[in-house]
């Protein structure tokens, strides 16, 4: 005991040493991090990169087993499901004979108003790979990347709804930040009143309405769309339904499935074209306008 | 066990290589999109389990740069601020390597009592830093629940380790720790 003592005694000081080592780096790596974030940023999505697929042989097979295990557990009460779900079909019907008529009308009213659809609004498919893995953070990762030409900013959707924006790019990977996420904001519009306001993540199922011009021409189940205000996000994108928590508070109920992220479209959006100028006055030119014209063209090749 | 086959310093490695064995397959259930919906707690954190109970039992077998990595890698993959939980974890680990000298010969329950200092010492020491340089820190009930669950977790985990891969106690009779420390 006493040698052992005496081992440790001499042992010590450079084991110290050497997790004090460690411990500086890794303060030094956080401090960095603070101080230039999209580096150390770039940096994580390329280890992302590098590591997430390698798991993937190993995941995707216990995540469909879980997945199995989930499903069968639902098999207990599938006589009630059934019912459910005949119930709902009958439903759909009706609303299935809404929606031909509908777009009858829709497309007589395009033919009429001769409309043009945004041609540039295309997307890319991506398998959900992992989830952000801690519960403090609500993001997924998506198996298309840099290489399959993902920007970081672009917005994902599953079918139905908006699901998030692509944060953090790397060649095969890119993580999607949820509308969840405490640090998600994204502008939308509140249909039919038009107000603009902004959606705020706070790590609940429902994030929350802020920055709303007048909250009295707002009730719950009023649509929210995207307002591509900010030139980042596509306008027009359905987000969900307004929804006041017993707080008082709006939240928005979200349009997509949020329990069952699978796959996610991600739309490519090169920006809308914004005007420069405002439009000139149109007529013949004055004369004394004319002159400073030829003048100022005349300077430009100098200046 | 094999260890009359393995010679000590060999099954040293070994054991290492198992710590980061296991730290990669909690990293990897726990990036399982299985749950994308938002949850209301926390499940306890089985890194900062095995660091500790490693730590606690057999601090050679989790020296402090294994620690700093494993935990860097999660912070990484976890979306958390780069280094600064693997900083507190290691600060936290060595700490306790250097209290549980004295408590080489104590019954469970201390033990116990000081893994939970050491996640509280974590978990407390995290969010004390998140909030100094002013990152937007998680809700105090979510952190709170998660301290709770680890170290509600510690003894299970601890138990498996000890029944899986024989994780005892050093005690002053074993003489295969004492030439390769």
């Amino acid at each position: 005991m006493a040698r052992n003592r005496q081992d440790e005694d001499y042992v010590t000081p450079l084991r110290r040493l050497l997790a004090s080592v460690v411990v500086l780096c890794l303060i030094a790596v956080f401090l960095v991090w603070r101080i230039d974030s999209p580096r150390v940023e770039r940096f994580r999505a390329q280890v992302v990169d590098k590591v997430v697929p390698s798991f993937d042989w190993a995941m995707a097979p216990v995540t469909a087993t879980v997945n199995i295990l989930r499903d069968f557990q639902s098999y207990r009460r599938i006589h009630e499901q059934n019912q459910e779900l005949r119930r709902e079909l009958q439903q759909m019907k009706a609303w299935k004979e809404a929606a031909l008529q509908l777009e009858q009308e829709n497309a007589r009213l395009l033919d009429l108003n001769n409309v043009r659809l945004d041609p540039r609004l295309t997307y890319i498919t991506g398998v959900v790979m992992a989830d952000s893995g801690s519960p403090f953070r609500q993001s997924v990762l998506l198996n298309v990347g840099a290489r399959d030409g993902i920007v970081d900013g672009w917005a994902a959707m599953d079918g139905i709804g908006l699901v998030g924006r692509i944060s953090g790019v790397g060649s095969a990977t890119s993580r999607v930040v949820l509308l969840t996420d405490t640090s998600s904001r994204v502008p939308v519009t509140v249909q039919p009143s038009g107000q603009r306001a902004m959606l705020m993540g706070d790590n609940t199922v429902a994030p929350h309405i802020d920055f709303l011009e007048d909250k009295d021409l707002v009730r719950p189940g009023d649509r929210v769309i995207s307002s591509g205000d900010g030139g980042v996000f596509p306008a027009g994108l359905l987000v969900g339904q307004v929804a006041e928590d017993p707080g008082g508070r709006l939240r928005v109920r979200l349009a997509a499935d949020y329990e069952r992220l699978e796959f996610l479209r991600v739309l490519r959006h090169l920006g809308s074209d914004p005007l420069r100028d405002p439009g000139g006055i149109v007529g013949p030119l004055l004369p004394g306008h004319m002159a400073e014209e030829a003048a100022t063209t005349a300077e430009t090749p100098d200046g | 066990m094999a260890e009359v086959t393995i010679t000590p310093a060999s099954r040293l490695w070994v054991m290492r290589g198992v710590f980061v064995l296991l730290a990669l397959v909690v990293m990897l259930f726990n990036l399982m999109p299985l749950e994308t919906l938002p949850r209301k707690w926390a499940g306890p954190d089985l890194i900062l389990v095995l660091c500790i109970g490693f730590t606690l039992r057999r601090p050679d077998y989790a020296p402090p740069v294994l620690v700093g990595l494993v935990v860097f890698m999660a912070d990484l993959l976890f979306q958390r601020p780069p280094g600064l939980m693997a900083a507190v974890t290691v600060l936290a680990c060595e700490y306790l390597k250097y209290r549980a000298r004295g408590l080489r010969e104590l019954p469970f329950p201390v033990e116990w009592l000081a893994a939970g200092l050491g996640v509280v010492l974590v978990l407390g020491g995290f969010r004390l830093s998140l909030s100094l340089f002013l990152i937007d820190t998680p809700p105090l009930t979510m952190t709170a629940i998660r301290a709770l669950a680890t170290i509600l977790a510690y003894p299970v985990v601890v138990l498996l380790l000890q029944a899986l891969l024989g994780l005892r106690k050093q005690g002053p009779g074993d003489t295969d720790s004492l030439e390769f420390r």
